[in-house]
């Protein structure tokens, strides 16, 4: 026994504080979520069990086709461009640009969105595809004797993807340049005395040595996005209509505009059994265990 | 390892103390001593800006209760702590939810008489039957207790009320060639059922056409009462109070969903109405870019109090009265009776107050003619009662005067529940048929599956 108290006591003073965090600020909402799903607490904000009530009316919801095919083009070619663009960003500034300090500049630019507040981010957009003669686009338009555009209604999901698909890809930016920083530099001087090419040293040097970072990153991003909502809520608010609505949103909106408690609920617990079963398909699929361990390459 | 120790343990101690600091403060006591040794009792009051002269009025009636205390020879002073409000309605309304629940929300919560439902059915708020018995509220123009009774008791004591008139612009009507008779007889005409909405759209399309304004008509760019009022101009129903359930009257909403296509489809409205920002409409209107605005008479103090006129900035009543014109909703059909709504703004009891006898005092001290006189000549807004409507600060401004008897046309919106649900859906509806993703017809069936997936029992459908 005294040994057993020996062993865990100072892990159980260093973990303890964040156990108690992650159960009171994840654990806790995901068992609050789950139980309110099978309520219809509404304005009256009163716990009264309807059984599977909430998930017929959302298998039932009219809008809930759109609302799941607008997810999954959302999620989906946000993630491209996250990954894909993070990656290049990762590559231009890490190994075409070798000066450092050079590097980290232009690094910080790209982070710079994420470090101001999303209302700040968004306004930019929104001035951007702002529809009178005034917004960037339309003045570019204006050059050229078109007349202005309403962007935001014409086109709700592309403004939508490009914002998030921007300010997404510094996270895979960053993760990607350390993980080429740690590639050994002998293996690059070794590709360009063989007279390797640029493609082939990116294609078959880096790509191969960073696949637990794309794998990670692919993950996270996929993950967060799934359940993002705020600047789809400050730049279109899901609109015109449910055009730009995706499940995060809707279960927001359902919650916290018509004030059923229940019902947003029931859709998030299928937004949390979603990303278990993708994650648990990825851990599976792409056999993440081994990628955890150290680096092949060293 | 004393040391490892010895952060550790202090780094919890901080983390336990930032916990702590999340949780609840405590607020200020309600109970406090003064110089004259009497108890002041504090009653918080909430309303949403920017009208804050209807938490002031509370803070000058406390005055007058004071008095009465000391008269009385109580021991009591009460202290009116008021808070104004700025965001959305639905945050408004959320706040107040939440604030309930933690034990912190206002004695007198003041919101739109609609809310009613809700507030009454979570057991947010307390019946006020005995207001409607007491002096100050026997002249109460008498509909207006219809805006706040629900399930049979009265849950609001009327703070004022308004007309949502139509602003049609004069400087437009005199370029199309109409004498100053003809447009300052225009709302008459209306009052008639002479000029009804068919000819509203027809002066639109024609000022559009020769190029005198960009849009015929604009009105509000986001939910709210307005659109309803067309059900009713349509003879429809929103909702049967003895089975206390919502109506869908099918005949009624196409009808108006009609409406919104045709002016849609005519160009007469912004394409991108339902997109814009407040800001942009006021602009629009006040720098005469539109001929008719479906606007409220409130409206008055908000041109007064920003700078939307491109050149003039801030915009006077006089100056609005010269250049705008308010008249009545036509009515859909010729000699038909036009139509408006109002929408009572009314204080609500929390159901938690400890003070209910000193806070129902102070509502019955606040229904003062003079009083309610000062906010709805500040605010451009009606009141409630015949003896504030007779007030000579009332009377004395003509903007008002001259929408006072469009209160003998008004209509509400009902008190249930389930109302905002409603509204949200038929905004929907509107805005699809409007941005022309959808027929009328289309969009009713839509909104019929719609309706009863959100209401469920709760909607009733007249065919």
């Amino acid at each position: 026994m005294g040994s057993v108290l020996k062993k865990w006591k100072l892990p159980a003073i260093m973990l303890g504080p964040f156990i108690v965090l992650i159960f009171l600020f994840f654990f806790l909402p995901v068992v609050l979520i789950a139980i309110l799903a099978f309520t219809s607490m509404d304005s009256a904000m009163r716990w009264d069990f309807n059984g599977l009530a909430n998930f017929q009316k959302l298998v039932t919801d009219p809008n809930i086709l759109l609302i799941v095919k607008n997810t999954v083009i959302y999620v989906g070619f946000t993630l491209l461009i996250n990954v894909f663009f993070g990656l290049v960003l990762g590559i231009l500034t890490t190994y075409f640009i070798q000066k450092e300090s050079v590097g980290l500049f232009f690094r910080t630019i790209w982070m710079l969105p994420r470090i101001s507040p999303p209302v700040v981010y968004v306004l930019l957009w929104l001035w951007f595809f702002d529809p009178s003669e005034y917004g960037v686009l339309n003045s570019l338009r204006a050059i050229f004797h078109m007349p202005p555009k309403e962007w935001l209604t014409t086109h709700p999901m592309v403004a939508v993807i490009l914002a998030n698909g921007l300010i997404g890809a510094s996270f895979g930016m960053i993760i990607f340049s350390s993980a080429i920083k740690s590639i050994p530099k002998d293996l690059f001087y070794a590709a360009n005395v063989d007279g390797a090419s640029q493609w082939s040293i990116i294609k078959d040097i880096i790509i191969p040595a960073m696949r637990w970072p794309l794998m990670f990153v692919t993950l996270w991003q996929f993950l967060s996005l799934l359940t993002s909502y705020e600047y789809i809520l400050l730049l279109t608010n899901g609109g015109p209509l449910f055009e730009s609505e995706v499940l995060a949103l809707y279960s927001y909106h359902k919650a916290f505009r018509n004030f059923e408690f229940g019902y947003g609920s029931a859709i998030s617990l299928v937004l949390v059994l979603i990303a278990l079963i993708f994650s648990f398909i990825m851990w599976k699929l792409f056999g993440m265990k081994k990628m955890m361990g150290s680096s092949r390459i060293e | 390892m004393k040391k490892i120790t010895a952060s550790v343990l202090s780094t919890f101690i901080l983390a336990m103390g930032i916990l702590s600091g999340c949780g609840k403060t405590d607020q200020s006591v309600g109970s406090e001593s003064n110089e004259d040794k009497s108890k002041v009792v504090t009653i918080e009051a909430q309303t949403a800006a920017p009208e804050i002269t209807r938490v002031e009025n509370l803070e000058k009636a406390a005055e007058k209760l004071n008095e009465e205390l000391k008269q009385q020879g109580k021991d009591i002073r009460v202290k009116v702590k008021t808070n104004l409000f700025e965001g959305s309605w639905e945050e408004y309304a959320k706040q107040f939810m939440l604030a309930f629940k933690a034990k912190k929300e206002p004695d007198i919560y003041a919101t739109g008489h609609e809310n009613i439902g809700w507030l009454a059915d979570g057991n947010y708020i307390l019946p006020l039957d005995e207001l409607k018995k007491s002096k100050e509220y026997s002249d109460v123009f008498s509909t207006l207790w219809d805006s706040v009774t629900y399930k049979g008791h009265i849950w609001g004591a009327l703070q004022d009320t308004e007309a949502r008139p139509v602003f049609y612009n004069k400087d437009v009507l005199r370029k199309l060639g109409w004498s100053e008779e003809q447009i300052n007889n225009l709302p008459e005409k209306v009052k008639n059922g002479e000029f009804t909405l068919d000819d509203m759209t027809k002066l639109a399309e024609e000022a559009e056409a020769k190029g005198l304004v960009q849009f015929g008509i604009i009105h509000r760019p986001v939910d709210g009462p307005d659109f309803h009022v067309m059900v009713y101009n349509f003879g429809g129903k929103l909702y049967d109070p003895e089975e206390n359930k919502i109506v869908l009257d099918k005949k009624a909403v196409e009808k108006q969903l009609n409406y919104y296509y045709e002016i849609a489809q005519k160009k007469l409205i912004p394409g991108n109405l339902t997109q814009m920002e407040w800001s942009s409409i006021h602009k629009a209107v006040v720098n005469g870019k539109a001929l008719f605005y479906y606007g409220g008479i409130w409206n008055v103090f908000n041109w007064s109090q920003d700078n939307f006129h491109e050149k003039l900035g801030k915009v006077d009543e006089k100056w609005i009265n010269e250049h705008f014109g308010m008249m009545l909703i036509p009515a859909a059909e010729k000699g038909g009776k036009p139509i408006t709504l109002s929408h009572p703004f009314v204080y609500t009891v929390s159901s938690q107050t400890e003070h209910l006898e000193l806070v129902k005092r102070l509502l019955e001290l606040v229904a003062n003619p003079a009083l309610q006189a000062e906010h709805d000549v500040k605010t451009f807004h009606l009141p409630v009662t015949k003896s504030a409507a007779e007030h000579p600060d009332f009377k004395a401004n003509e903007t008002l005067g001259n929408v006072t008897y469009m209160l003998e046309y008004t209509t509400f919106i009902p008190n249930h529940e389930g109302f905002p649900k409603y509204s949200k859906a038929v905004f929907d509806a509107i805005q699809a048929v409007e941005l022309g993703k959808k027929t009328p017809k289309e969009a009713l069936k839509d909104l019929e599956v719609q309706l009863k997936n959100d209401l469920g029992d709760q909607l009733k459908i007249v065919e």
